[in-house]
């Protein structure tokens, strides 16, 4: 693509400064940002610019490749007048980022306009250098086809013998993609080494590879420049508070506008028979292999009897399943305040059942609040039995 | 070489094809096990009765005798193997000393049932890829250095006067595998089979990354490289492509690979600044590990009409593809954003396995259809057979990386999924029946795998059946002569002509990144900031750590838990960095096939624990995790303990002055405590029972912190 070595290190310098500077500048804006490279829609569209790109790249490389066959020479100006416009994409790509890392700052004064949950300038901003690119792209694609086209139609004239050899020689878009030559043309590129039998050839290295290469390693200087730098990147730490924040919010949205915000302040036994049934399916998914099935008790204490460990009334036994104690596993993050409720609700519809096997009391007798004058006949006689 | 025109004295030598026999022989029988171990681990994930409730086919020690069936046996013999093969003919010289082969390959072979014996017996150093106890480690040292001898001694007496890019790659693998393992294996043995590493949590897990790593680079990619290099153009006749992209992907290649190892420890209590350092490495290497693959595919140029003819170069065109598909999926699994959700699930296991099955297991059988033939002086017996062969292993590849894939997918989601109300939206046995089929496909895929393999040794028997082995090959060349070329030259020609400074060069480069990530993490105190409540583990704790990592534990659950919202709520806080100054080895783990247990303790009561070791399925129903009746039973070596606390003390462990002596008292204390707690639930057990200390270590975990976990936790930096 670009002919002299001179040339290609002044264009990678070049790159290289440009996108220091764009980062440089938004860290002098302020430490802000983690947000824009975590919102899915701006990284989608940040890798968007990035393959057009290169796509751009290989096109202007065919573009160049298929003049130099067409010219049947090479001009220097040619080149370097590619070089040139991709250094203006590439500028224009840079600074782009760089608005959007100060749009970013914004966002954490201003919720305002966004669309996808990122700020609608850089939304904009980003668009507008997407269809740029896919404009760029297929003026390209124009112009290959144009060349090409005037090839093919020069060999369509060409005489017999040398139409063959011409085919043979032709390049394909994939041999000039990889910069490849004819197989015919191998013997120039002998090196003449030879390993039992094994030639060596001087192709040279495919530019999409090559370029590709330099484009990882410009990523590399910005990652870490970013990350460890200008702090414009958040930490893993930073990162996790991000999250928690972003998901305690919505989930208070949630609540708050469900009506639904139970808590052990506030829980109250369910007497509804949908309550209950609900709660009878969590208690065997998650509570009998410790508890059994019956509520007889096992590697976790009985629960049919009045002997309780951490109190017997309602609010005591949502906090205990809630938050855990001791053994006893928490819950808060596996089911609702809505769920545990109904489970605590079917909990207090075992007391007093004196299911067979029975574990042994434990903790100190208690008696309901309320007490129902039957169930409480019932559980003095399980007391006498153990 | 062209070089020199004028005829001069023609040596005649033979090559020694018998240690190439050898080698090869070793790489189909142990290819055969490592498989059969696989399918067999793979199978018991879906079905875990088929541990047999038998210490020694539980799947925490046959996983790692798999892994190192499959890395040291099967792709080693066939490294070693593709090797002495190439390496003679590319030198122009018969091995250096034929002893020296030989004890080589005996060596290897002792090393690798010595391995076969010890992992099923649970005696491990608990570090993935690195299980082998110390013995063992000083073997495999010694044989690696005979090794190197033989192929210097070779590479000193070649009558070529360059090094062919192959050649360039086996002295990179001899050179960065010895530093790698030597490093990796600084142990402290406190007896005969037992060691702690000597390196203690966030230090030893960048130390076994930085091994892990550069074991698929060094052991399972450079060899490979290399063996490519010589068996793609003879295969197919034809040059290789470039010899500037040679020597571009090469050296970029060994010098960024060594860096990237920390992408394995992504969100973890490792610094962020290693974590960078992984992701922007592993980025670098796309380019360097697709030149391998571009020289080789290009290099087929001219003769893609043979690549469906011929089963060599059917086999190495996939295996090639696969690496390319590897190669790159390995960096984007880098970036962070994509390694919070494929890392601890099946995601890791599929991608690991194109490269296994694909990349290493392909080329194996393409260098072993090609070398069998040549030294028996035939053709292959059938090409048929070859390619139903060929198609069988493609098929395999595809429905066991396809499943996985999903399953990982799948999986992780479901982990970070959230209810509106802000609860987790499945419990972790939820995320696994979710999966269970995935796992059976991918056994049917590896099924698959392992028949095509059989096919392969068949053909590759009847081949040997109808040839007549030539065990010295005869080969003629002139010796090199000592003249300085006067013609220009490219600058990389003088390297290839001193295989010393090439050593030398390599050694340099892949050194360079190991030292800046590892010593600042060893050296700067704020890497790892302490936390005052975080004390050693006691003596009951202790010996119950053992027996977890003796059992393999860590194979399916992770210690590590990232600061995602998912992660502390499911698990608890997340995992700093002082929590595990006393770990010797760190056990974070790899893959969560059951939950984390970081901070496991606490969690359920002792008489849990006891049933579930007993039967998980009594505790959890629908678990996978294979039952561990033995500890019932077995009793605790409390022998060991006086020297196991002295090991540890030795390590900076800080317990009391002639705490040895007295350790055995405190720990039937602790015991003797659990025993009553368990006949609390109704469990008699004697206290000196192995459940008891597993027991005892497992409430212990992550509950240093957990006891102030209402106040913020105050890391000290200093």
């Amino acid at each position: 693509m670009f002919s002299s070595p001179n040339n290609k290190v002044k264009y990678i310098l070049v790159l290289i400064v440009i996108f220091l500077i764009s980062f440089q500048s938004a860290w002098a804006a302020g430490p802000p940002a983690p947000s824009l490279f975590s919102n899915p829609l701006a990284l989608i569209l940040i890798i968007l610019m990035i393959l057009l790109l290169i796509i751009i790249a290989i096109l202007a490389g065919i573009l160049v490749g298929a003049a130099d066959v067409k010219l049947k020479k090479r001009k220097k100006g040619n080149s370097s007048v590619v070089t040139s416009g991709l250094m203006i994409l590439f500028l224009l790509s840079g600074s782009s980022l760089l608005a959007q890392d100060v749009a970013a700052d914004t966002t954490t004064t201003t919720v305002a306009k966004t669309i996808g949950g990122m700020p609608a300038s850089t939304f904009y901003i980003m668009a507008t250098v997407i269809f740029l690119e896919l404009g760029l792209i297929i003026a390209l694609l124009i112009n290959i086809r144009f060349l090409l086209k005037n090839e093919k139609e020069k060999l369509v004239v060409a005489d017999e013998p040398e139409t063959i050899e011409a085919k043979k020689n032709k390049l394909s878009w994939w041999d000039r993609m990889n910069k490849l030559r004819p197989v015919s043309q191998e013997a120039e590129l002998d090196l003449g080494h030879e390993y039992d039998g094994i030639r060596e050839l001087n192709n040279k290295l495919p530019p999409w590879w090559l370029y590709g290469f330099y484009l990882t390693i410009i990523f590399a200087v910005v990652y870490l420049w970013r990350f460890h730098v200008s702090h414009t990147g958040p930490s893993s730490q930073q990162e996790y508070e991000i999250s928690i924040a972003k998901a305690e919010l919505k989930t208070q949205e949630y609540l708050k506008a469900k009506g639904d915000a139970v808590d052990e302040n506030t829980v109250t036994l369910l007497k509804g028979t949908e309550d209950l049934a609900a709660g009878k399916i969590i208690y065997m998914k998650s509570c009998a292999s410790c508890h059994t099935e019956t509520g007889a008790g096992n590697v976790g204490p009985n629960l049919t009897d009045n002997y309780w460990i951490h109190g017997n009334d309602v609010k005591s036994i949502f906090k205990t399943i809630r938050y855990g104690i001791n053994a006893m596993p928490q819950w808060q993050n596996t089911y609702s305040n809505k769920q545990l409720a109904q489970v605590t609700s079917y909990i207090k519809t075992l007391v007093g059942t004196n299911p067979p096997n029975g574990k042994a009391a434990q903790g100190t007798e208690m008696k309901d609040e309320v007490p129902a004058a039957k169930p409480a006949a019932d559980s003095a006689t399980v007391k006498e039995i153990k | 070489m062209q070089e020199t025109n004028q005829p001069m004295q023609v040596e005649k030598f033979y090559y020694d094809n018998k240690i190439v026999k050898a080698f090869g022989y070793a790489t189909i029988v142990f290819g055969l096990v490592g498989m059969l171990a696989g399918l067999w681990a793979a199978i018991q994930i879906f079905y875990p009765e088929s541990s047999l409730n038998f210490p020694a086919t539980t799947f925490g020690r046959l996983r790692p005798l798999h892994t190192n069936a499959i890395i040291f046996a099967f792709v080693g013999n066939a490294s070693f193997a593709g090797i002495y093969y190439s390496l003679q003919r590319l030198c122009k010289a018969r091995m250096f000393s034929d002893k020296l082969s030989w004890i080589h390959f005996w060596g290897w072979q002792l090393i690798i049932v010595a391995a076969a014996i010890t992992l099923p017996l649970g005696l491990t150093t608990g570090a993935e890829y690195a299980e082998l106890i110390w013995p063992i480690d000083i073997a495999i040292t010694l044989v690696w250095v005979i090794f190197g001898i033989n192929m210097f001694g070779t590479i000193i007496k070649r009558r070529e006067k360059h090094l062919y890019v192959a050649i360039w790659f086996y002295i990179a693998t001899w050179v960065t595998v010895a530093l790698l393992h030597i490093v990796r294996s600084i142990e402290l043995p406190y007896s005969a089979t037992g060691s702690y590493s000597w390196f203690a949590g966030v230090q030893d897990a960048l130390v076994q990354w930085w091994y892990g790593h550069n074991a698929v680079a060094f052991f399972l990619t450079t060899p490979v490289l290399g063996l490519m290099y010589y068996f793609l153009p003879k295969a197919a006749n034809r040059p290789v492509y470039s010899y500037r992209l040679s020597i571009i992907h090469f050296w970029a290649l060994i010098f960024i690979y060594i860096w990237a190892g920390p992408h394995h420890l992504l969100y973890t209590a490792l610094p962020d600044w290693a974590q960078s350092l992984g992701v922007v490495f592993s980025i670098m290497l796309i380019a360097p590990s697709w030149g391998g693959m571009l020289n080789g595919l290009f290099t087929l140029r001219g003769a893609w009409d043979k690549v469906r003819e011929d089963p060599v170069l059917k086999f190495m065109v996939v295996a090639i593809t696969c690496y390319g598909m590897a190669t790159l999926e390995g960096p984007l699994l880098s970036l962070k954003s994509v390694n919070a959700i494929s890392h601890f699930s099946d995601w890791t296991i599929a991608h690991v396995h194109i490269g296994g099955l694909g990349w290493n297991g392909f080329l194996a059988f393409s260098i072993l259809y090609y070398m069998i033939p040549k030294m028996w002086g035939t053709s292959l017996y059938s090409k048929k057979l070859a390619a139903n062969h060929f198609w069988l292993g493609t098929i395999g590849i595809i429905l066991y990386a396809v499943p996985l894939y999903w399953a990982g997918f799948e999986q992780s989601l479901n982990w970070k999924a959230f209810t509106p109300e802000g609860q987790l939206k499945f419990d972790f046995m939820e995320t696994v029946n979710n999966i269970k089929g995935m796992y059976v496909s991918r056994s049917i895929g590896g099924a698959l795998y392992l028949v095509g393999a059989i096919l392969m040794t068949y053909n590759l028997y009847k081949t040997i059946a109808k040839g007549k082995f030539i065990a010295n090959e005869a080969a003629e060349a002139a010796p090199i002569v000592k003249e300085v070329s006067k013609k220009k030259e490219y600058w990389h020609r003088v390297i290839e002509r001193k295989p010393v400074m090439l050593l030398v060069l390599s050694l340099i480069v892949v050194a360079l990144g190991g030292l800046i990530e590892i010593i600042p993490t060893f050296l700067v105190k704020s890497n790892v900031p302490t936390i005052a409540s975080v004390k050693p583990y006691t003596p009951l704790e202790l010996q119950g750590r053992d027996i977890y990592v003796r059992e393999g534990c860590y194979t399916c659950h992770s210690q590590m838990i990232r600061p995602f919202r998912d992660e502390v709520a499911r698990y608890g806080e997340y995992s700093k960095a002082g929590e595990f100054v006393y770990d010797h080895p760190h056990q974070w783990g790899s893959k969560r096939t059951g939950p984390d247990l970081a901070r496991e303790g606490g969690k359920f009561s002792d008489s849990w624990h006891y049933n579930h070791m007993y039967d998980p399925r009594s505790m959890s129903p629908g678990s996978l995790m294979p039952q561990y009746v033995w500890l019932l039973d077995d009793k605790i070596d409390t022998s060991s303990t006086p020297a196991k606390i002295r090991a540890m003390m030795t390590l900076g462990v800080p317990y009391p002055k002639g705490y040895d002596k007295l350790a055995n008292i405190d720990l039937m204390q602790q015991a003797t405590k659990i025993a009553a707690n368990l006949k609390a639930d109704k469990i008699e057990t004697a206290p000196d029972k192995e459940i008891i200390a597993l027991i005892a270590y497992l409430q212990r975990l992550g509950t240093d912190i957990k006891t102030v976990s209402k106040q913020p936790i105050t890391e000290t930096k200093k």
